[in-house]
Order: structure tokens, then C-alpha cells, then sequence
């Protein structure tokens, strides 16, 4: 009977975390979407959007009259570009919500994290237009770019923690010291892997809305372009936390843990003004140089 | 056992009232050749199994040794003894009009060839050798090759006379360096004194000279250059006689004599490493052959250094490897230059041969596996045994023959196949079509029976083999059997039943292979 | 009789009938073709009565020996099946049961017409050849049966090669001879050494001398083993030959040999350095004059081969061969893990030998449907089939996302073995060389499917169908399998680990979704479930949310302002990665290839020299030989 209570317990506790873990990332995401243009708004002397300029934004795009659809494969795009994200969302540990976070450690987050851009590359290369499979190459040879540090970034962290599992790598920063401090040199290579997961300057080709023309959105209208833009905000919500639980000792709290994943996100999004654009394979060279080189250093003093 | 002399007396008479006997009846005369081998062949049948316990040896007209004329009668002997008028029989010219002179040569051949496996004694071999030597030349010559030009068959024939010659001075040479030394001839009688006359830097030389003597016969390096020039040119059924069989006798003389007379750790080593030379150097040159007959004859050279490597190995167990070796290449070779008679010409003009003769293409598919060693086929298992034996050695140098041998088989594979390949190439109007005689073709498919059957008795191939290589690797038993009536002290000798030598393991372990050398000693200071 | 002997049985008659039928009853060819996958049924059944090897309950022997045996050569040949055996043998037969059902229906209807009824027998044959030869190197009980066995293997897969009359693949069939050649020989060298250490080929002798030899003794020993066991696997630096033989055999030979062919040599690599060797004393072996040992330059062979392989398969333009590729990077992984030989990493490698198969399998189907409607596989004729043919797409994506090693499929859960256990074996160079080959992967594999099924449909496939229900019907079981042993590897988990047992590792913890590990494990059936609810959400939010999507034509596109007809070209699939190429083309260099040339003009050399030799003057040779042996003479006379 006991076992019964805890199992249902469990089992309530896994519902409402299925529930609010990715609500809460979709409009912590929102937010951050809107500090990103307050900030890049603010750098260049503009005012910058209203508050609500996210929301109302998506709204826009999905009661669009015209949406395009090129066919089945292209709308299963965008949502297995949105799925994959607010699936990760769970494996992710948030202060009092640790979700499955404890059934798939780091290695498989990191995998979860492709499939949304695999979902993506499907349904813009049923597009059947060039461009999009153009900028899907390009987008694809990126992650291949900024993959590779991060994934000795991920596996230095794993060593040095003893565990693949997030939950028992807060555990430990938050009994000894915040990761940041035990492994500087990783948690740099992290950041600059980073600037490039986030698809943020100078490693934004892929997405540029100059490049647009050329991009992986050419075909996307309305609320094909409301759910990328969804994923978008996903994307910035899931690299502050995978950041933060990395290195800064994941969060107590929620203000605590929110001040923490903002400042994360602001440091791309502020970096992402002082650079131009790279070339893609200019991207590769670099994110396969320094974060490599800065990542290796980092694991020989972890080992 | 007396009746055994006429193998050698009834084809040399033959061979010599032929051409009389034609005069008055061409048919008569053509059908006595035949009848002579089949009487062979009967002779030897009817004392088929007598010698498995006990060798036999037999004066001729009575003289007794060491001054008589001896017969020495073992399993190796009386198998050679049968299969030399088989093989005559089956490469007997019955695919085109021939003279009553090559078939007089033909009887020549088999009587000497007989001889010299019968024989006991140094001077006879010599002269046999000599006999058979002659036969080949004039077999050369008069068996050219269809659409060969006559003067390149010629010249091709005087090459291997030059080479055959000065190769029969040296032989010549190193029988007088013994005689010098132990002032007789017989085998049984050099046996006995050949651990303190021969075993020296003059028995050695001796030994030299005699290998190179009896190597341009055997293929052996450096003395085969004629190999190549003389297949192509001649008759494929002739080829595939020499390659088959005459290389063979070759060898098993010098290994009777490697065996009685020489058992120099040096003489051993020589061979050993002509042998590599041949392998590597026969199967590099077939790798570029032009042509089948001419890839097969390097191949021949390369299989013939194998043969030289195996019963380099020292004891029974390089005999027995030896053996296995030369009477798988003696069933195969010959199939292959049936095949090949029907395929002259350019590689190149063989293309899409599968399409138009599917089995002579199969069939060679099928031999070209065996004589690269593939499972389950009989090549397998020789290379395998021969493998199993180079590795135990301790001397180096078989190491290094190993690893020749293991490199020669890849390059074998590469010509082989490149060959079939190009036979079930898809060609839209392929020209090229086999021109076999039906003798050649069935021939092929008996000698392929031959192979076939051996898989499936391969434990008494196996144990067959076993038991000829103990007999013959049997020094003591030798002498004991020649000088049976004199009785000298060496008559203490372990006379195994074939049945306890098929006990035996086929491949020395270090621990047996020590004991045996350790036994060798102890019987070899027995003898002192 | 036991089950092994009726195993043999059963597959020698089925040999046999189709031999006999191929030869004298042409005209039941049909129906035989139809039938042929009873075949492997009946071989299926009765390796499921023999799983008792697997499913171990008290009393239930480790091994089955076959009543059949030899006494040759002084040595004892026996064969026999023990867990290993299973577990490759199951593999062998299940994707030759596939192959079978994908041949005996349409496909095998369209080949008999474009060939022969001859050599449409010749393929069944060639199919049955090779399961019939792996079953009897996999049930090979000492060194001369695994020779035979081994030998077996190579003359069947050739045999399956030169089935294609077409000039490139009889060329890669000859090279794979050469190579096969090389590798039987340096096995048959391993061989050699290994009777000369202890005097015996039979496994149990072998394996007590092996515990008593020096390094100096068994460095060569191992590296003989290896290189011939590793041409097999198309291992670096032997890894030239396989892609193009594989890819370019008739379909039903690239599905069966693409899925387990080449672990024969795996199998092989198991026996003689897990099961005889021992891998722990591995590690304790140094290279000379390096710091290396002889378990890290296996594990290292083991990550380029994920590496290198993979990066040339992303630059090819033909399905097949980006394909046949892969399967040969995907051979490192499982070395990788096996390499590692702890529980979690050795798991990974064998359990990536089964779903390498089945989704390897069911993506050559996927290019011998598409290559049956279209008649091509080059990347720079096809484009957006997904519309004429979506259960083919649904196929491949299924398939892709296994071989890329994404969740949910079956890949994941292997290479997330052999990543974990790299991560707790601490060897992060490793590490981040089997990410590498992961991410090429994953490149590549949609490089494979955007050009065969996304982007523009051109003109000529306009009235394409989806592919038959024969072909599908294979296509699809083996999908499903992919993805229910993604959520479910506790399935195959439960041969792993007895397999792991009788190679002497120690066995996995596991369940049915997964890994159990106290520092992160892995639960499958939990992960699968969140991702299709995340899907089901995003669904959710995009068709309930919002207006309705209107389908539009492919020509109405956004073309910078022009307007597209069937007559504009309007696709991009060739060079498809230009930028990464742009960077990476250099790196390109042919090495290995310029390598395999050398050899060639070497021996083309030697053979030269050696010609010249027997067409030199042959008297002078003569003297020279006499000369020579002479001063050999007196040398042994005065040194010896």
C-alpha cells in the first residue's frame, strides 16, 4: 500500500512536471528572446520592442493567412523541431522539478538536442527549394563545428563529476563548489561552444536574417515560422540551464537559478554584436581550434 | 618381385623393336607401346601392397651387392613405378597423327624414368637419368606445339639440351667426387659409409653438384630458365607429362640421395633456400605471363621450389610434407595443361570464355582453388601440413620460407583469378571459344576426379602417405633390406607396422621432434 | 543428432535443392524463388531450439558440440556452438531470411528479366553459400575448422561479388580477393606461430600456453591475428576494398552482406584475443619504444576506423556506396567497445553488431526499392521521392536515425554504451574520435536522404509509385525492429550478456529499457516516452493552433523573384557539404589508396627483375650458379 502511495505520488509528480517544465521554459524562453532585443536594441541606441513583443509576435505568425505547407514532411519538420526541444525540457533539472532528468544523463540530453535540428533539416528539405537545403547544409555542418567542443567540454564535466546525470552534478557543486570555479578553462570552452549552439554572431550564417534568402526559413510563412520561432526561444532557455547546471551550480531557488540562466544568455547575445559574420567553414576552423585546444587543457587538469 | 624388371625391360625393348616391327605392321608396332604400359601397369598392380611392411630389394642376374646391379622395391618406389606407365598412358600422344618414332621415344622414356625410381645404385641412376634426358630432348623437339613456329621450337629445345647437358657433366662430376671418396657406387653400400666419407666439405660438393645435375629436370632455381620457353613450345599433353611427372622423378632421386647419403645440415639449407628462390621468383614471373601455358609453367617452377622447400625439412615429416606436395602438384599441373591446350593465345583473347565453355571454365576454377589451398580441397591440406612444419623448425631460415611461401600464394591468387575473372567477363560478341580435344578435356575431368575422390578418402590418403614416408625416410631399413643376407650389426632396426607408424603424429612436435633427432644420434653412434 | 547437427543438415539440403533445381529444373526456378525464404526459416527454428545457449536456466549446457568431427593432420577438427556463436549466427540467418523475403517477391521477379533464370539461381545460391559458410566458421571449434570456416566466408562473398557482370564491381571483387588472400594468409602465419608456441591448434591447448607468453612473443602473434582478421572487417588500414564490393553486388547481396558480412571478422577477433588471449592482459602489453599498449593502438585503430570511413562516405554521390561506407565505420564501434572490454563498453560493441544489421539491412532495401522504381542510385538523378513514395521515406528515416545513433532508434543505445564507457574509462581522445564519426554520421545520413527523397521531384519520377508490397513489407518489419529495440534493448540485452560471459568479461546490469549504472544510466522506454510527448505537444500547438496550411505545388517557391517551371532544374544536392569541403577537401590526401598503388608497383618491379632473370643468358647464369655455390661450399666448409 505504502509503495502504492510513493508510486502514485511519483507518478504525480512526473505529470506536473511534464506540464509546467516546458510552460515554464516556453515563456522564460519568450523572455529571454525579449532581453535579447532589448539588449541588441540598447547596444545600438533604440528603445527596443514592448514587453509583450514576443507574444504578440507569435501570435502574428500563426494567425497568418497565408501558410505555405509544401507537404506532410514539412509540417512534421516543425513539429519534431518543437517536440524534441520541450522532450529535452524535461530531462532538464530546474530547482524543484527534476522531471526524468535521472532515466538519460548529459550523453543522451546532448543527443536529444540534435533531433529537433534533424526535424528541422527534414522539413526544409521537403521545401524543394535549394536555398533552404543550402542553409540546412550549412546549419548541419555548424553543429558539426561547435559539437566537438562541447562535447569535450561534456565529457571533462562527466570526468571530473564522476556522473553522467545532471541531477548528480548539481548534487556535487552544490556540496563542494560551482564548476566554474573547479574548471575555468572548460567553462570557457563552454561558452564559446556556446555562442555557436545558440546560433548567435559571428556564427549565425545558418539563420542571419540577412542570409535569409539562403537560410533553412525560406519557405517558412506563418506558423511554420511561429514554431521555429517557438524553438528558438527554446533553444536560448535550454543552453542557459545546460550551462548553468554545468557549471554554476544549477539553481536552490527560482530566482536564484532565473538570474543565473539570464546572465548566461546575455553573454552570447552581447558578444553576438562586436563580430561580423563567419563563413561556414571559417566557423569550423575556428570552433575546431581554440574551444578544441582550450577544452583539451581544461580536461588534462580535470583527469 | 624379379617380374618388376620388366618394367624396365619390356619398354626399352619396345622402344627399340618399334620402329622394326613397323616395317612390317604400323599397327602391330602402335599397339605394342600400349600393351607394354598396360603389362606395366598390371605387374605393378599384381605386387601392389607387398611392400607395405617390408621394403624389397633384388639382385639383377644374381650378383649379389655391393658389386651387383640392385633393384631397391619400397612404397615410393613401386608407387612411382605405377604411376609412370599410367602417366605415359594418359599424356600418350592420342590426340594427333604421330610418327612411330616419338612413339618409340615414349617407351624410351618410361623405361628410363622406371629405371632410375628402381634402381639401387648411383652408376645406374646416372645412366637412366641420362636415357630419360635424351627421350625429353627428342620428345621436345618432335612434339611442337600447333601453330608454334618450328625454329622457336627449335631453338627452345636446343636451350634446354645446352642447359640439360651441362646440368648431366655436373651430375656426372659429383658420382665421381663419391665413387673418389668411397670407391663404390651402390646406395646401400654408400649409406653405410657416408657418415664418415661423405659428411665433409667434398661429400658436400658433391651433394652440389649433383642437385644441379638433377635440378634442370626438377625445375629447380637457377637452373630452370628452360621451364618457360620449353611448355610453351611443345605439345600441351607433353607439357603436362614433364611438369607432372619427369620434374618429380627428378626430385625423388635427390632425395633418396639427400636421405642415404647427405644428411648435412647444409645440403639441407641449400635446398631450402633455392626452394624459396624458385617460389617467389616462379609465381612473381607467372604473375606477368602473357599467356596460359607460359603462366602455368612459372607457376610449375613456383609449386617445384615448394616441393624442394618441404623436403628440405629434415626427418620423415619433410618427406611426408614433400610427398603430399609433389603428388598434389602431380595431379593438378597436368589437369591444367590439358585445359590450357584448348586456350592458346593471348590472356586477353580468353575473355568471356565462361559464356561459350562453361564447365572447362568451372573445371579450372576448381583446380586453380585446390593448387591455391582451399578448403576442403587437397591443396588445403598440403600447404597446411607444410605450413604446420615450417613453423616448428627452430632454423630460421624455414621461418623465412614460410613467410616466401605465404606471399607466393597471394600472387598466385592474383593471377589465377585475374585469368577467371576474364573468363566470366560479359562480353556481347565474344569470339573467343575452346578449341579442347576430347581427350585433353576428359583427361582434365579424371585427373579433377582424382582430386575429388582424395577429399573424400583423405584419411588414407593421409595415412598412405604416413607409411611411405616412414618407409622411405628409413636409412637403416635401406641397408638392412639390400644387405639382408650379409647381416651387419645396423640390423637392429625398429621395424614399425604400418599401423603403429599411422599412430604417429603427422607433424613432428618439438618434444618428438627432438626425440627423434636424439634417437638419430644414438643410432648413428651405433653404427661408428 | 542434436540441433547443431539438423542445423547443418537443414542447410546443406537447402544447398542442395537449390543446386538441383538451379541445373536440371530451370522452370521450377520461379516457385523456388518464391519458397526460398523457408530456407532460413527452417535454419531460424532451429537456432531458436538451440537458445537455451542464451537463455541459460539451470542444467542447460554452455556449448552444443556437433556429432560431426575429423582426426587430421595428427590434429582433432570440431565444431561446436556456444553463446557467441548464437548471437552471430542469429544475426546471420535473421538478415538472410530478410534478404531472402526482399528477393523471392517483385524485385527478384525484375532481376530474373533483366538477367538470366541462370543467374537469378546463381544469387539464391550465392545467399545460401554465405550463411552456410558463416554458420560454419561461427560453429568452427579449433584453429583448422576457423580456417576452413574462414576461407569458407571469403570464397562465398567473392562469389556473391562477381555476381555483378559490371565492370566496377568485378574490379573491387578482385581486390577484395587480393586482399582476403593477404588476410588468409597472415592468418594461416598466426596459425603457424601459434602451433609452434604450443604445438597444438586446438583452442583449450592454445589458450593454456597463451597465459604463459611473453610480450616479445605476442606482439607479432597479435598483430598477425588482427590484420587477418581486421581485412575482413575493412578495419584501418585495410579498409579500401569493402565499400565498393559491397555496394556494388546485386541488392539482396548488399543487404545481407552489408548487415553482417564483415563481422565475421569481429567474430573472429572475439574468439582468438577474448576467448583465447585474454584482453585483460592487453593493457599491460607495451609497444616497444612507445607508450603505447596493445589494447590502446586497438581501440585507436578501432576510433579511425569510425572516423575515416565515415568522412569519405560523406563525400560519395551514389546511395550504395555512401552506405557500404558506413558500414565499414560503423565496424569501429564495435571494436571501440569491444576493445574497451569492460561490461557496459563491451555490451555496446556486440549489441551494435545486431542493430547495425537491421538498420543497414532495411537501408539497402530502402536504395534497392528506390533504385527498382527509378533505376538509379546516383545522388545527381534523384530528388524529393518523399511525395511518390512515403513509406519508403518513413523507412529510411527510421533506418538513418539508427545509423546516425539518435534516440529513439536501436543505434543510440549501442554507441551510448561505448561513449558511457569511454567516459568512465576516462579516455577522452577516444571519446571525441567516436563523436566525430557520430556527427559525420549524422551529415551524411541527411545528405542520403535529403538527396534521394527530399528537394525538388524531377520531371521523369513524376508518375513514380511507391515501392511494392513485397519490398515493403521486409522494409517495415525491419523498421519496427530498429525501433522496438531502441525503446526495448532488454531485449537483446539478454543474449549480450551471456555472450559476455562466455568470452570471459564481466556482464552488464541491465533492464528492459536500458542500462543500469550508479553514476547515470540509461532507461529507454522513459526517454521515448517524453520525446512523443513532446511530440504529441508541438503537434498539438501547431495543427490546433493557428490557421490552416494551404499545400502548395513545388514550383511555388521562392526563387528570388522568378517563376519555376517543370523545365527549371531547381535542386541542390551536388557538393552538398561545399563549405565543410571547402575546409576539410585537403585533408583528402588518397593516402592509403597511393599506399595500395606502391605495393602493386612493387611487386609489378620484383616481377620484372624476375622475368629479366629467366630470359637472361643462360650459360653465364650457369657459371654464375656454380660460382656461387662453390663460394657457399668452401664458406659452410670453413665457418660451419
Amino acid at each position: 500500500m505504502n509503495s502504492l502511495t510513493h508510486s502514485l505520488t511519483d507518478l504525480s509528480t512526473v505529470l506536473v512536471d511534464l506540464l509546467f517544465m516546458p510552460l515554464i521554459a516556453f515563456f522564460v524562453g519568450l523572455l529571454m528572446v525579449l532581453m535579447m532585443r532589448k539588449l541588441s536594441a540598447r547596444l545600438q541606441r533604440r528603445i527596443g520592442p514592448p514587453f509583450f513583443q514576443p507574444i504578440y509576435d507569435i501570435v502574428k505568425l500563426y494567425s497568418k493567412s497565408t501558410q505555405v505547407s509544401h507537404g506532410l514532411i514539412h509540417e512534421i519538420g516543425i513539429v519534431v523541431a518543437v517536440g524534441g526541444y520541450i522532450a529535452s525540457e524535461i530531462l532538464l533539472p530546474v530547482p524543484g522539478m527534476d522531471g526524468i532528468a535521472d532515466k538519460g544523463g548529459i550523453i543522451t540530453l546532448s543527443y536529444f538536442l540534435m533531433i529537433p535540428s534533424l526535424g528541422m533539416a527534414l522539413g526544409v528539405g521537403q521545401c524543394a527549394n535549394p536555398n533552404g537545403s543550402i542553409g540546412i547544409s550549412r546549419a548541419l555542418t555548424a553543429m558539426l563545428a561547435y559539437d566537438i567542443p562541447f562535447i569535450i567540454v561534456v565529457f571533462g564535466v562527466a570526468t571530473h563529476y564522476q556522473s553522467t546525470s545532471l541531477i548528480g552534478m548539481i548534487d556535487y557543486q552544490q556540496a563542494h563548489q560551482w564548476g566554474i570555479f573547479e574548471m575555468p578553462l572548460l567553462a570557457a570552452a563552454g561558452l564559446f561552444a556556446l555562442q555557436g549552439m545558440m546560433g548567435k554572431q559571428p556564427f549565425e550564417i545558418y539563420v542571419a536574417p540577412a542570409e535569409i534568402a539562403t537560410g533553412p526559413m525560406v519557405e517558412m510563412s506563418g506558423k511554420f515560422m511561429g514554431g521555429l520561432f517557438v524553438m528558438q526561444s527554446f533553444q536560448f532557455y535550454t543552453a542557459g540551464v545546460l550551462y548553468t547546471s554545468l557549471f554554476l551550480g544549477g539553481g536552490n531557488n527560482w530566482p536564484e537559478f532565473l538570474l543565473k540562466i539570464f546572465l548566461v544568455v546575455s553573454i552570447p547575445m552581447t558578444m553576438a554584436f562586436l563580430f561580423p559574420r563567419y563563413r561556414t567553414e571559417d566557423m569550423v576552423r575556428v570552433m575546431w581550434k581554440w574551444p578544441v585546444m582550450v577544452a583539451l587543457i581544461g580536461i588534462a587538469f580535470v583527469m | 618381385m624379379d617380374k618388376l624388371v620388366l618394367l624396365v625391360v619390356l619398354p626399352l625393348l619396345a622402344a627399340f623393336l618399334m620402329p622394326v616391327l613397323a616395317r612390317s605392321s604400323q599397327v602391330l608396332a602402335r599397339l605394342s607401346g600400349l600393351l607394354v604400359l598396360l603389362i606395366s601397369i598390371t605387374l605393378v598392380l599384381n605386387v601392389w601392397g607387398e611392400v607395405d611392411k617390408q621394403a624389397i630389394s633384388f639382385a639383377i642376374g644374381g650378383y649379389q651387392p655391393p658389386l651387383g646391379v640392385v633393384f631397391y622395391i619400397d612404397q615410393l618406389s613401386l608407387l612411382f613405378a605405377l604411376l609412370i606407365p599410367v602417366m605415359v598412358l594418359i599424356f600418350w600422344p592420342w590426340n594427333r597423327p604421330s610418327s612411330i618414332q616419338e612413339y618409340s621415344l615414349m617407351m624410351l622414356l618410361t623405361a628410363s624414368a622406371s629405371g632410375l625410381m628402381l634402381s639401387g645404385d648411383l652408376f645406374n641412376i646416372y645412366v637412366f637419368y641420362e636415357l630419360l634426358a635424351v627421350a625429353s630432348y627428342g620428345l621436345v623437339s618432335v612434339q611442337v606445339r600447333q601453330g608454334q613456329h618450328p625454329v622457336v621450337a627449335w631453338v627452345a629445345s636446343l636451350r634446354y639440351l645446352l642447359l640439360g647437358s651441362v646440368g648431366s657433366v655436373m651430375m656426372l662430376l659429383g658420382i665421381a667426387i663419391i665413387y673418389l671418396q668411397t670407391g663404390t657406387l651402390n646406395l646401400a653400400q654408400l649409406s653405410l659409409l657416408a657418415p664418415e666419407a661423405l659428411n665433409n666439405i667434398t661429400g658436400l660438393s658433391a651433394f652440389v653438384l649433383i642437385l644441379v645435375g638433377l635440378g634442370v629436370k626438377a625445375e629447380l632455381f637457377p637452373v630452370n630458365t628452360w621451364v618457360p620457353e620449353v611448355y610453351a613450345g611443345v605439345s600441351t599433353r607433353l607439357s603436362a607429362l614433364m611438369a607432372g611427372l619427369l620434374s618429380k622423378l627428378a626430385v625423388i632421386v635427390i632425395v633418396r640421395l639427400l636421405v642415404l647419403l647427405f644428411p648435412q645440415p647444409e645440403a639441407l639449407h641449400l635446398m631450402t633456400v633455392l626452394g624459396m628462390l624458385g617460389v617467389i621468383s616462379g609465381e612473381l614471373v607467372a604473375w606477368r605471363a602473357k599467356d596460359m601455358t607460359r603462366m602455368l609453367a612459372f607457376s610449375s617452377i613456383g609449386q617445384l621450389g615448394l616441393v624442394f622447400i618441404a623436403f628440405s625439412l629434415p626427418g620423415n615429416i619433410g618427406l611426408l610434407a614433400g610427398f603430399a606436395i609433389a603428388l598434389h602438384h602431380l595431379v593438378v599441373k597436368p589437369a591444367l595443361f590439358m585445359l590450357a591446350g584448348g586456350w592458346s593465345g593471348r590472356l586477353e583473347k580468353l575473355s568471356g570464355m565462361a559464356q561459350s565453355s562453361p564447365y572447362h571454365v568451372a573445371l579450372f576454377v576448381l583446380l586453380a582453388m585446390s593448387l591455391l589451398g582451399v578448403p576442403p580441397l587437397p591443396g588445403f591440406w598440403v600447404k597446411l601440413l607444410l605450413v604446420m612444419n615450417l613453423a616448428v623448425q627452430t632454423d630460421p631460415v624455414y621461418h623465412f620460407a614460410l613467410a616466401f611461401m605465404l606471399l607466393a600464394t597471394v600472387l598466385e591468387a592474383a593471377y589465377l583469378y585475374r585469368v577467371v575473372m576474364l573468363f566470366y567477363k560479359k562480353e556481347n560478341h565474344t569470339h573467343a571459344s575452346s578449341q579442347h580435344s576430347l581427350f585433353d578435356w576428359i583427361t582434365a575431368i579424371a585427373l579433377a576426379a582424382v582430386l575429388l575422390i582424395s577429399v573424400v578418402q583423405l584419411p588414407s590418403v593421409e595415412r598412405k602417405l604416413v607409411s611411405m614416408a616412414y618407409q622411405s625416410g628409413n636409412r637403416l631399413l635401406y641397408i638392412h633390406t639390400v644387405f639382408a643376407n650379409i647381416g651387419t650389426p645396423e640390423a637392429r632396426i625398429d621395424r614399425m607396422s604400418p599401423t603403429d607408424q599411422a599412430k604417429q603424429p603427422l607433424v613432428s612436435e618439438p618434444s618428438i621432434k627432438e626425440k627423434a633427432i636424439k634417437e638419430d644420434l644414438v643410432l648413428g653412434s651405433a653404427e661408428q | 543428432m542434436n540441433n547443431l547437427d539438423q542445423l547443418f543438415i537443414v542447410s546443406l539440403s537447402g544447398l542442395a535443392i537449390v543446386i538441383i533445381i538451379g541445373l536440371f529444373l530451370p522452370r521450377q526456378a520461379t516457385w523456388l524463388a518464391k519458397l526460398s525464404p523457408l530456407l532460413y526459416v527452417g535454419q531460424l527454428l532451429l537456432l531458436i531450439k538451440m537458445a537455451s545457449l542464451v537463455y541459460i536456466d539451470a542444467g542447460s549446457a554452455s556449448e552444443i558440440q556437433s556429432s560431426f568431427h575429423l582426426h587430421l593432420l595428427g590434429e582433432p577438427l570440431q565444431w561446436r556452438f556456444d553463446a557467441l556463436s548464437w548471437f552471430f549466427a542469429i544475426i546471420t540467418v535473421v538478415a538472410a531470411l530478410f534478404a531472402a523475403l526482399f528477393m523471392s517477391g517483385v524485385w527478384g521477379e525484375d532481376y530474373r528479366k533483366k538477367t538470366s533464370a541462370n543467374a537469378y539461381t546463381m544469387l539464391h545460391l550465392g545467399l545460401l553459400l554465405n550463411v552456410n559458410s558463416m554458420l560454419l566458421l561461427l560453429a568452427s571449434g579449433d584453429f583448422i575448422s576457423l580456417f576452413i570456416g574462414w576461407e569458407f566466408v571469403s570464397w562465398a562473398s567473392f562469389f556473391m561479388m562477381v555476381l555483378n557482370p559490371q565492370k566496377v564491381a568485378r574490379q573491387a571483387a578482385m581486390k577484395y580477393l587480393m586482399y582476403a588472400m593477404t588476410g588468409a594468409m597472415a592468418l594461416l602465419a598466426a596459425m603457424a606461430y601459434i602451433y609452434d608456441i604450443s604445438g597444438s591448434l586446438q583452442y583449450d591447448i592454445v589458450r593454456l600456453s597463451m597465459s604463459h607468453l611473453s610480450s616479445e612473443q605476442i606482439i607479432p602473434l597479435v598483430i598477425l591475428f588482427v590484420v587477418g582478421f581486421a581485412i575482413k572487417m575493412g578495419v584501418i588500414p585495410f579498409h579500401l576494398w569493402q565499400a565498393v564490393a559491397y555496394a556494388e553486388t546485386p541488392a539482396p547481396g548488399a543487404i545481407f552482406m552489408g548487415a553482417i558480412s564483415a563481422r565475421m571478422g569481429l567474430y573472429a577477433i572475439i574468439v582468438v584475443l577474448f576467448q583465447l588471449i585474454s584482453m585483460d592482459n592487453f593493457a599491460y602489453i607495451h609497444i616497444p619504444y612507445t607508450f603505447w599498449n596493445v589494447q590502446s593502438v586497438l581501440a585507436w585503430i578501432g576510433a579511425l576506423t569510425t572516423i575515416i570511413p565515415t568522412y569519405i562516405a560523406l563525400k560519395q554521390n551514389d546511395a550504395r556506396h555512401l552506405l557500404a561506407w558506413h558500414g565499414v565505420g560503423q565496424g569501429g564501434y564495435m571494436l571501440l567497445g569491444l576493445v574497451i572490454a569492460d561490461n557496459v563498453g563491451s555490451a555496446g560493441g556486440l549489441l551494435h553488431v545486431f542493430n547495425h544489421a537491421t538498420y543497414q539491412a532495411a537501408l539497402f532495401m530502402t536504395v534497392a526499392a528506390v533504385m527498382y522504381r527509378t533505376g538509379t542510385s546516383n545522388f545527381d538523378k534523384l530528388g524529393g521521392l518523399v511525395s511518390q513514395m512515403p513509406l519508403t521515406f518513413m523507412v529510411m528515416v527510421f533506418s538513418i536515425i539508427g545509423l546516425a545513433g539518435l534516440p529513439p532508434m536501436n543505434g543510440f543505445v549501442s554507441k551510448w554504451m561505448v561513449y558511457r564507457s569511454l567516459l568512465l574509462d576516462g579516455q577522452p581522445l577516444l571519446f571525441v574520435a567516436a563523436v566525430i564519426g557520430t556527427l559525420g554520421t549524422i551529415l551524411s545520413v541527411y545528405k542520403l536522404v535529403h538527396n534521394t527523397f527530399l528537394g525538388q521531384l524531377r520531371v521523369e519520377h513524376q508518375e513514380i509509385k511507391e515501392a511494392p508490397l513485397t519490398m515493403l513489407i521486409p522494409m517495415l518489419l525491419l523498421a519496427l525492429i530498429i525501433f522496438v529495440t531502441g525503446v526495448m534493448p532488454g531485449l537483446i540485452l539478454d543474449w549480450i550478456v551471456p555472450v559476455q560471459a562466455a568470452i570471459g568479461l564481466p556482464p552488464l546490469d541491465y533492464h528492459l529499457g536500458g542500462i543500469i549504472l550508479p553514476t547515470g544510466g540509461l532507461d529507454m522506454i522513459w526517454l521515448t516516452l517524453i520525446l512523443f510527448y513532446g511530440f504529441a505537444v508541438g503537434a498539438v500547438i501547431f495543427y490546433l493552433i493557428g490557421g490552416r496550411a494551404k499545400h502548395v505545388h513545388q514550383y511555388d517557391n521562392y526563387a528570388g523573384g522568378h517563376f519555376l517551371t517543370a523545365k527549371v532544374r531547381y535542386h541542390y544536392s551536388h557538393n552538398f557539404y561545399a563549405g565543410l569541403m571547402h575546409l576539410i577537401g585537403g585533408w583528402y590526401r588518397g593516402s592509403f589508396v597511393r599506399l595500395e598503388k606502391a605495393i602493386v608497383s612493387l611487386v609489378s618491379f620484383l616481377s620484372q627483375l624476375a622475368e629479366n632473370f629467366y630470359r637472361a643468358n643462360q650459360p653465364t647464369m650457369l657459371v654464375v650458379a656454380v660460382v656461387v655455390m662453390a663460394i657457399w661450399g668452401i664458406a659452410v666448409g670453413r665457418f660451419g
